[in-house]
């Protein structure tokens, strides 16, 4: 009890006693999290900055940003970085939309609710590689359903997976359809959170459904909408399942027109041994979710009022 | 009778839309009951004139699914396990301890909350050979088990019960361990089933890194066995969706079992992406 | 089995949260800890209890030095404020939990537990848990669950402060029952004076972490110590008035006085209850206030530039305004030095 130091507060249960036996409890989880969590983050730090690279020798020549500068003007990255642009600033919008309206439409029925839950949710809990497989087949140009039906539309026949302008909106249709179940259950939580006196209120008041949405159910599901929207674009900037499943693994698509940062990555190591190269990549990836992740923190700071 | 026409488009549109995000399944096992011509036919056919079980018998022929579920639920399950008794364990010890260090290894598991794990592939893997476990279990395993996010959200749910308890407990003659055995996990149950389920799901589907690991068919999970199936059987869609549509079911089964449990654990744990 | 408290003191962040001296707890009694919250009570208990741990001084169970020993190996029972029942055990395991805790035998285990809860009139309950319980009811299993250990001392946090007036008063007098059949050695933490007073048989009355006053609690109402055990005590509570001491009388008014053998240099403060206060011929007074309380009424008169409070009988029908005759009971009347509240005893006394 001497060794106690006076002045420090209690914690919740009361039970200010300095233990070694603390150690024992954390160091399973901690000698993972060193090994593998912490020790790859300053490896990687480091391989980047290296001009070459051997890993099973553990010998790195020329340090320097010399590989960052590689990687940046690589034609192949900047091709991943407008990918994944296209897929967080196009992809993620539309599926965001068609969640929240998927959200709100299952929320107002007074039956069925769990049914369509049920069928809403099932992209999430199955394989992304085998729906790729199936997706490869719908998007084929020659017998997939997704020309087909577009046939009666009048719509000439698309090379969905060949055509190098196309593949990247293959790939983004994927990631819409794969990602609307876990935004739909988030959507689904956050309205079940509001209480419905507002609405009892608003029904009082004669409000018109289109104030109702505005006025009421948007600013109460604020905080959701913009936990959502960040889940959301750091899961796009992540994008690499769906390229891989609807491809083969050796390339995304021609001319690895369907890239994506993760895949580079990916790519750059597996494919091509050039550890340092995916070691800077990697490192701008990094720089790029902290980014968005502070953003994160900001606005929630600025713009959540309700909770 | 606006309120009932909306209710009505309402309805149509939730039926179409939940009409889209099964067809992909619905196609995957028609065209998996398909003869060859039948799933090449243009226009295409939705729907085999007689259905070729046959598909599967050969499908299981070719690659040996039965291998890759018992590895996958091994690989899953074991994962799952280990996962959960790091986090208990280290969640339990930020609740009740004080140590030296407290707050700066708290802050570590928050930290690598906001790590992808894309980025730790390249350097595990290199540790991994090292270790000379490429191609076995252990291998896949241990490099996922520990989660910061998972250890803030356990102690979040520990440091809900009332400290009372623990003095009740300490006065009942009852040890740290015994304490978080008999009362801390019985009462978080709820927590813990969210974090197994998440952990499952997570560990079921996820591929890349098994995907660089496993180097035979002893140690492939179902969906890498699915590519290296999809590679074998090469344009043989009806073969591949056979395979695919093995590959789905087991999941999609405990999904239909758990399903309210599933759906509650995922948006209790959501933040995590 | 008695406790010895030699000078226990624990210092929380620069304050001194207690401070015992010496003090005896009574074998096989039943004692009050009471004082107003803040006053060190709880953390006197946790102390004993050994949750807490000493900044120095000692604990004595009989002859046995528990100072250093933890809570589990000090034999003592501990019910909580808010009873702290384990919410997924049944009440039959939370009784049960403390022998499990030792690997009694399970056939102990069953005997025992039976036996508390027929103790504490709970057998019907056994397979319930405690959420399906009412406050009285999980008040009564946390009693077995600290009694089944056969505990050398029984520890009660402020027991019935959760619990609605009416069931207050059950449970107090359950506790008074249990006490005596047992005969365990109990104390009893309360912020409620009429609680302690009730059914204790010793109360310790506590201000800052230092105890003022020890004795049982008829003694300590009518013999207070100083100036804040007075107050302390009693509902309505004491008045105050500054009344001359001249020629060894203590004058109420000009006209009316009471023989008073004190020899005290400095300023005095009388202390008035309510109840010394009875109809006579001594003193007029015009009634301010008149409230029924049941069974009495309490009224408010002005006296030496301040406000008095009396009781009188209920049959006692009185107006405000109206101009009555009372008198004073001598016993209830307590002198205190007004600096420092200590009481001032008069010679005979001494």
């Amino acid at each position: 009890m001497s060794r106690k130091k006076i002045g420090r507060p209690e914690n919740p249960l009361g039970n200010t006693r300095f233990s070694g036996r603390a150690y024992l409890y954390l160091l399973p989880a901690f000698l993972v999290l060193a090994v593998f969590v912490l020790y790859p983050i300053v490896m990687t730090l480091r391989m980047g900055f290296y001009e070459s690279y051997v890993y099973l020798t553990d010998v790195g020549s020329g340090f320097g940003l010399s590989s960052f500068r590689y990687v940046l003007r690589d034609p192949a990255f900047q091709l991943a970085i407008r990918n994944t642009l296209i897929i967080v600033l196009v992809g993620v919008p539309i599926t965001i939309a068609l969640a929240l309206g998927a959200a709100l439409f299952i929320n107002s029925l007074t039956r069925g609710r769990g049914v369509f839950q049920t069928i809403y949710f099932i992209p999430y809990v199955t394989s992304t590689i085998a729906i790729g497989l199936a997706f490869r087949w719908l998007f084929h140009s020659d017998y997939g359903y997704v020309n087909y039906v577009l046939s009666f539309f009048g719509v000439a026949p698309q090379k969905w997976l060949t055509d190098p302008n196309l593949t990247v909106v293959s790939v983004t249709i994927f990631t819409i359809w794969n990602g609307l179940a876990f935004k739909i259950v988030l959507f689904l939580a956050g309205l079940q959170k509001i209480d419905p006196q507002y609405y009892q209120a608003a029904r009082i008041d004669g409000t018109p459904p289109r104030r109702v949405f505005f006025r009421i159910t948007m600013p109460l599901l604020s905080s959701t909408f913009w936990m959502v929207v960040i889940v959301s674009v750091i899961h796009a900037f992540k994008t690499y399942n769906e390229v891989y499943s609807m491809y083969d693994g050796k390339s995304a698509g021609p001319g690895n027109s369907a890239i994506t940062i993760v895949y580079y990555i990916y790519d750059m190591f597996f494919n091509r041994s050039q550890v340092h190269y995916a070691s800077a990549a990697a490192i701008i990836f990094l720089l790029i979710v902290l980014a968005l992740t502070a953003l994160q923190k900001w606005i929630s700071k600025r713009f959540v009022h309700y909770v | 009778m606006q309120r009932r026409i909306g209710q009505s488009i309402k309805l149509i549109l939730l039926i179409l839309g939940a009409f889209l995000m099964m067809f992909p399944f619905i196609w995957m096992l028609a065209t998996s009951l398909k003869t060859l011509p039948e799933a090449t036919a243009i226009p295409p056919i939705m729907f085999p004139e007689t259905p070729q079980f046959g598909n599967y018998l050969e499908a299981l022929q070719v690659a040996p699914f039965g291998l890759y579920l018992r590895n996958s639920i091994l690989v899953a399950g074991i994962a799952t396990l280990l996962t959960l008794a790091l986090t208990v364990l280290a969640a339990y010890a930020f609740t009740i301890y004080e140590f030296r260090g407290k707050t700066v290894m708290f802050f570590l598991c928050l930290a690598t909350m906001m790590i992808p794990s894309e980025l730790l592939i390249i350097q595990n893997f290199i540790t991994i050979s090292k270790l000379h476990w490429v191609n076995t279990f252990q291998g896949i395993i241990i490099p996922t088990l520990a989660s910061g996010f998972y250890i803030y959200m356990m102690r979040e749910y520990f440091m809900q019960i009332p400290s009372v308890l623990y003095k009740a407990a300490k006065v009942d003659g009852c040890g740290d361990f015994r304490y978080l055995m008999r009362i801390m996990l019985p009462m978080n149950k709820n927590a813990i089933a969210t974090i197994g389920i998440l952990t499952f799901i997570s560990q079921w589907n996820s591929f890349i890194w098994p995907l660089m690991v496993a180097k035979d068919d002893s140690h492939r999970v179902m969906a890498i066995g699915l590519l290296h199936f999809r590679d074998a059987v090469s344009s043989q869609v009806n073969l591949q969706m056979a395979g695919a549509t093995i590959v789905i079911l087991p999941m999609l089964i405990f999904y239909l079992v758990f399903r309210k449990q599933i759906i509650e654990g995922v948006s209790r744990g959501g933040i995590k992406g | 089995m008695e406790l010895r408290l030699k000078n226990l003191v624990k210092d929380f962040t620069g304050t001194r949260a207690v401070d015992t001296g010496e003090l005896t707890i009574l074998d096989g009694k039943l004692t009050g800890l009471l004082g107003p919250s803040g006053c060190g009570k709880s953390t006197l208990l946790y102390l004993i209890s050994g949750l807490q741990k000493p900044t120095s001084g000692r604990i004595y169970f009989g002859d046995r030095d528990v100072t250093d020993l933890p809570p589990e190996k000090r034999e003592i029972g501990l019910v909580f404020q808010n009873y702290a029942l384990y919410p997924h055990m049944t009440v039959a395991q939370n009784i049960a939990f403390p022998l499990v805790n030792r690997k009694v035998k399970k056939a102990e285990i069953r005997e025992r537990t039976a036996k508390m809860a027929s103790l504490v009139q709970i057998e019907e309950l056994l397979n319930r848990k405690p959420n399906q319980l009412s406050g009285g009811q999980q008040q009564r299993v946390a009693i077995a669950r600290a009694l089944v250990k056969r505990p050398e001392i029984l520890l009660l946090d402020e027991p019935l402060s959760n619990l609605d007036a009416r069931l207050r008063l059950e449970m107090r007098e359950e506790i008074r029952r249990i006490q005596t059949e047992t005969g365990v050695t109990t104390v009893f933490v309360t912020h409620d004076q009429e609680e302690a007073m009730s059914i204790t048989d010793e109360i310790i009355l506590m201000k800052k972490g230092v105890v003022q006053q020890q004795c049982g609690p008829q003694q300590m109402y009518l013999d207070p110590v100083n100036q804040f055990v007075a107050s302390f005590l009693g509902s309505p509570p004491i008045d105050y008035f500054r009344f001359p001491l001249r020629d060894g009388r203590l004058w109420i008014t000009e006209g009316y006085s009471l023989p008073m053998d004190v020899r005290h240099e400095g300023g005095i403060l009388t202390g008035i209850r309510p109840e010394a206060w009875g109809r006579g011929d001594a003193l007029q007074v015009q009634i301010q206030t008149v409230e029924h309380r049941g069974k009495d009424t309490l009224i408010t008169f002005g006296l030496a530039g301040t406000r008095a409070r009396a009781l009188l009988d209920i049959t006692d029908t009185v107006r405000p305004g109206e101009t009555i005759g009372v008198t004073l009971r001598p016993q209830f009347l307590y002198l205190f030095d007004a600096e420092s509240g200590v009481r001032i005893r008069q010679e005979e006394e001494q």
